[in-house]
């Protein structure tokens, strides 16, 4: 298309959007994100020995993260409906690929052979002991005996 | 086709409230030839949407096998470093702002200004580089490949292990012999013995010495019933002196590998190659994206970025920006889960 096109969509892109006072907001709530996430490394961070409550709270973040971005960096907020055509469909796509994977892969460990399983990394100790209610991902000891 | 045009053919503009100039077209309506956007912009739409698929895919399998998997090693277990991956993330949130900011400047037919903000974006996208490069060297340097030649991970401390560790051993203990009849030939007998290349080899022939026989032993203690826990404890306690797996924030203990650096013993990381494989293959991929686009911007830098221009700074900007978003999710998955 012409040039005579392409400065087109930009005025109406840029009548129809915030302007630089919304990067900034965009960019500070980013960067907020980030380091929220990042809290789930520190020490203050309650859930350690439940790192589900974590995983859960990092993928709200970061897909937060992703919608603004997606909405707001690459103005699909202001586009027209053509945007749901290009991306439903992929997203859909994307959704059957994965879970297409589970039942080989995702459950491979299930009826691996006696063979495999005797290469296999041992089971992490609170899966192998579920007595104990440990659901520590970050416990040890059992596994890197105190040496020297 | 960012124009409209009315179902007789003639062109019209897009938003001036659809009245056709032809008198055929009922009012309020228009024909569109296809989707309202520049082919330039569709292309990048449609190349996104087929890049949507693929990263869903790779992140997807990296999901699917890890929480299939028996064990999955913490990231300190492998090296990573979370404060590293936190600050590349910002680099690249910086560089998705410099990127938006020239298209801006682009629109507002300021040229200069948009190359300086393209250009900061080509600089803030080789600092992510950079710091990827050292954090792969970081993991060469432990020994954490991808590959077995290279690779030196076992997924639990067995016999296998242990003839391993003996079998590397046993490589290092000839060559070195062979090293030292080479300089003892080449050297004059009366001063060879204080040469300081004599004395290294040396040394490292008693580390070697000493190293072997604590295997041996470990290895026999192991061998006596090796199904029992007894085994369990011996072998652990070689692969933990050889790369004692970190328990705390920051805490790494020096095994032995760290001590001395030409040993480059087989190492237990359970877990390790899976996680190797998949951490190499889905920050691999996306480093290729980011060079990609580094190389678009290095071209950019040599036109002029006016008004003509801002739809390619739109373009470029979106894959940048889905680039970004990819980084967004890997943070996450690979360094904090």
């Amino acid at each position: 298309m012409s040039q005579h096109a392409d400065g087109h969509a930009a005025e109406h892109s840029t009548d129809s959007h915030g302007g630089l006072a919304q990067y900034f907001y965009v960019f500070l709530a980013l960067c907020v994100l980030t380091t929220a996430s990042f809290f789930t490394y520190s020490d203050y961070w309650p859930f350690h020995d439940q790192p589900k409550i974590g995983w859960a709270f990092m993928m709200a973040v970061s897909s937060t993260k992703a919608m603004l971005v997606i909405l707001f960096f690459m103005h699909v907020k202001y586009e027209a409906s053509w945007k749901y055509v290009l991306t439903i469909p992929a997203g859909f796509m994307s959704i059957f690929l994965i879970l297409a994977l589970v039942p080989d892969i995702g459950m491979r460990g299930r009826w691996a052979s006696e063979e495999r399983q005797q290469f296999m990394a041992d089971p992490r100790v609170e899966h192998k002991a579920p007595v104990r209610h440990s659901e520590s991902g970050r416990d040890h000891s059992t596994e890197a005996p105190a040496g020297h | 086709m960012a124009e409209a045009v009315t179902y007789a053919g003639s062109h019209a503009e897009p938003d001036h409230g659809g009245h056709s100039d032809t008198g055929h077209a009922p009012a309020g309506l228009e024909y569109h030839p296809g989707l309202p956007l520049t082919n330039g912009k569709l292309i990048i739409w449609l190349f996104l949407s087929t890049e949507i698929m693929f990263f869903a895919g790779l992140i997807g399998t990296y999901i699917v096998l890890r929480f299939g998997a028996p064990t999955w090693p913490l990231p300190r277990e492998v090296h990573l470093s979370e404060p590293i991956g936190a600050f590349n993330t910002f680099v690249l949130i910086c560089s998705s702002v410099t990127v938006v900011l020239g298209l801006e400047a682009a629109r507002a037919n300021k040229a200069a200004s948009a190359k300086m903000w393209v250009f900061l974006t080509l600089i803030l996208g080789s600092v992510f580089l950079g710091v990827k490069l050292y954090e792969y060297n970081a993991k060469f340097s432990h020994g954490i490949y991808p590959w077995k030649p290279h690779s030196l991970i076992y997924e639990k401390a067995d016999l296998n292990y242990a003839a391993a560790v003996r079998l590397r051993l046993g490589d290092l203990d000839s060559r070195f012999k062979a090293e030292e009849d080479a300089l003892k030939t080449s050297l004059p007998a009366e001063t060879a013995d204080k040469d300081p290349a004599l004395v290294e080899v040396r040394e490292k022939l008693a580390v070697i010495k000493e190293l072997t026989e604590y295997e041996l032993k470990q290895e026999m203690i192991a061998a006596k019933d090796p199904s029992n826990a007894v085994r369990h404890v011996a072998l652990d306690e070689m692969a933990a002196r050889v790369m004692p797996l970190p328990t705390g924030h920051g805490s790494h203990e020096e095994g032995l590998n760290d001590q001395h650096s030409w040993l480059r013993l087989p190492i237990v990381i359970p877990g390790g190659n899976m996680w190797a494989s998949t951490y190499f293959l889905l920050t691999g991929f996306h480093a290729i994206h980011v060079l990609v686009g580094l190389i678009v911007f290095a071209i950019m830098l040599t036109m002029t970025l006016g008004v003509a221009a801002a739809g390619m700074v739109e373009n470029i900007g979106l894959y940048w920006h889905f680039v970004d978003l990819v980084w967004i999710f890997l943070f996450p998955l690979l360094y904090l889960f």
